[in-house]
């Protein structure tokens, strides 16, 4: 079976600057967890852009869902992408200009790939959209309503809601929690994990909390050398 | 296509007061350029429409253009009038298949009369078209106390055939029918043409010559009044022989020997003539005034590039605000050349608005100061679609928005490059 992520001696940095770290492995199983932590400037980020496939790998083998980004065009990144994973900010996850719902239908709009699953699976994206929300406990009276009329909290969960839409294969969450408070954190981390572990999407999360970590399969920590541990 | 095409109107309307604003100034701008073009093109048309049918337009010895704009657009006003002696004498020339005299001067409730011979309905085209009658006919070969009016004159005064005129000397006074000294009786009504003869109050040369023999008036400046003499009293047919005109419309056999008529004419024995070729006369005047039409012309460009580049400046503006936005379409899977497509097709939407609104707004400008420029200025517009030199400019300005748009397109995608999925001022 084909990991969600095979990455291997691989040099993370940006373009014009030295490699910010080199990860020596690491491996993710389809379904699985990982955390990455590490302090601030130790590359989180950067890595999450290689995975996503905005920013490409120095050096080294980056295969993503069976992809190998290093080798692959731009466009080619962006549509695996959208069509096959999902993607959480710290904040501001939502489109101003339209409504929670309508934020949270995007993927499958904009990629047939997420509306077919989402029709499979849930007999149209719609109904996937409001099982979603439901799950991650935003009230049907919330759904019109455009993101400023949210608190953070509401917002962070519409956008996870996005993100899951149309069954990605790997959710990717960039600081997810750190807008939250304690109470909110854990019980939007829990809410991370059962949806995921639903749809049967890998989920990496990238956090400087060291506290999270427990609650994953993988914990990856970012320094001079990163290291990955089980 | 249909998504994007969406999300760029959902955005753009959620900056609508913005937008609005930005689109209402490239819409007045456009509006200038148009209006600016469509009159030129116009005035243009109106003029040359004015004149069509008559080879050589024939005045005292002078400038071509003043004989020209005073004998059939009743422009400015004649400087020297010519005996009546030249008509038999151009008459008499053998390349000259008509001549029709024209006497200017006099105004009835504000419109121009012309003294003129019955033939003149037959010569007289305009816009290549005869003159027709809406209602009536022509007045009689000496066709004293009858008059003919011009579409428009009969529209504004709301006269009817049979109706009594009082057309006097200077300024002519509402008609009284019960008034018996010796008013006109309007005999003909004209054809709508869109050309000054719309606005003309036509007499015969006789009946002209009456009105400077004093009904009602009791001087003339310039006028030899001859044998006759006395206000109030009915001039006998000899006394109305006219003795001046304003300017001689004359048709030849064959257009060809133009240059040779106008010789000839010129090398009349008597009084110093000048032939104009109205054509010829007109393309001289449009050179003259070009300079001011460039000038104009120019200006409204200025202001349309200013309207688009100020629609660029907005959306430049506006592009550091919604870098989270560029970062959120990425993340949700779309490329740069997405974003930069997104972009583009906002600009290009902003554009194509503000220009349809400035076709809009000079349409509905040319049609409310329609009234106005034809009664001051005899100018008729046209509504609808543009001319070709219209739509050329048209065309420029919708390849001006084309360019224009690239460059937010641009920025933006050069931002979401850069940017990745983390604008740079959010960290």
């Amino acid at each position: 079976m084909t990991p969600a992520l095979d990455l291997e001696d691989l040099h993370v940095g940006w373009p014009g600057q030295d490699p910010l770290f080199a990860l020596a492995g690491l491996r993710l199983e389809k379904g699985q967890s990982l955390f990455i932590s590490g302090s601030s400037g130790s590359g989180k980020t950067s890595l999450l852009s290689v995975l996503c496939g905005v920013l490409v790998a120095k050096k080294g083998r980056c295969q993503v869902l069976g992809h190998d980004f290093s080798a692959l065009a731009a466009t080619s990144r962006d549509r695996i992408r959208g069509e096959s994973m999902g993607i959480l900010f710290q904040q501001f996850n939502l489109l101003g200009f339209m409504s929670a719902l309508d934020n949270v239908l995007m993927p499958a709009r904009l990629f047939d790939r997420r509306n077919q699953d989402a029709c499979r699976l849930h007999g149209s994206a719609l109904n996937q959209a409001h099982s979603l929300l439901e799950q991650l406990g935003v009230a049907p009276q919330l759904w019109g309503l455009a993101s400023h009329q949210l608190s953070v909290g509401q917002q962070q969960r519409v956008a996870a809601a996005r993100a899951f839409m149309g069954e990605p294969l790997l959710v990717l969450a960039d600081e997810p929690t750190s807008a939250l408070d304690d109470l909110h954190r854990d019980r939007f981390l829990e809410l991370l994990a059962s949806v995921g572990g639903q749809a049967g999407a890998s989920l990496v999360v990238v956090s400087h909390d060291q506290r999270l970590a427990e609650r994953f399969d993988q914990h990856l920590v970012l320094g001079r050398s990163a290291v990955a541990s089980e | 296509m249909s998504v994007w095409f969406k999300l760029a109107l959902l955005s753009a309307w959620s900056r609508r007061l913005a937008v609005g604003l930005v689109v209402a100034s490239l819409g007045l701008a456009c509006a200038l350029v148009l209006t600016v073009q469509q009159l030129r093109t116009d005035s243009r048309q109106s003029f040359s429409q004015a004149v069509s049918g008559v080879d050589l337009i024939v005045g005292p010895r002078g400038s071509a253009t003043e004989i020209l704009l005073y004998s059939v657009f009743q422009l400015g006003r004649p400087t020297a009038n010519m005996s009546a002696k030249v008509l038999p004498e151009l008459r008499a020339l053998p390349l000259v298949r008509w001549a029709v005299p024209i006497q200017l001067g006099d105004s009835y409730q504000g419109f121009p009369v012309w003294g003129t011979e019955a033939e003149f309905f037959q010569r007289f085209q305009v816009h290549g078209q005869a003159l027709g009658f809406k209602e009536g006919q022509a007045f009689d070969s000496n066709g004293l106390y009858q008059v003919v009016l011009g579409a428009e004159v009969a529209r504004r005064l709301n006269h009817k055939l049979g109706d009594a005129l009082v057309v006097t000397h200077g300024s002519g006074q509402a008609l009284d029918k019960s008034h018996d000294d010796a008013p006109f009786t309007l005999v003909g009504i004209l054809q709508p043409t869109g050309g000054s003869v719309d606005r003309a109050v036509l007499v015969s040369v006789s009946s002209y010559e009456a009105l400077h023999h004093g009904w009602g008036v009791g001087e003339f400046q310039g006028l030899r009044l001859g044998s006759f003499s006395g206000a109030g009293q009915k001039p006998s047919f000899k006394d109305l022989q006219p003795r001046e005109y304003t300017a001689v419309l004359v048709g030849l056999h064959s257009r060809a020997q133009v240059f040779s008529a106008r010789r000839a004419i010129e090398q009349l024995p008597g009084a110093p003539l000048t032939a104009v070729l109205p054509g010829v006369a007109l393309d001289d005047l449009w050179r003259s005034l070009s300079l001011v039409e460039d000038t104009l012309l120019i200006i409204g460009f200025a202001v349309a590039t200013t309207g688009m580049l100020s629609v660029v400046a907005v959306m430049l503006v506006a592009l550091g605000a919604r870098r989270r936005e560029l970062s959120i379409l990425r993340a949700l899977g779309a490329s740069p050349s997405a974003v930069f497509g997104l972009l583009y097709l906002e600009a290009v939407v902003l554009g194509l608005a503000g220009l349809l609104l400035g076709f809009a707004l000079q349409q509905a400008g040319l049609f409310l100061a329609s009234a106005w420029l034809r009664e001051s200025f005899g100018l008729s517009v046209s509504l609808g679609l543009p001319s070709a030199q219209g739509l050329m400019m048209l065309a420029g300005l919708l390849l001006g928005v084309f360019v224009a748009a690239f460059i937010p397109a641009l920025r933006a995608y050069r931002l979401s490059l850069a940017d990745g999925l983390n604008p740079a001022q959010l960290h």
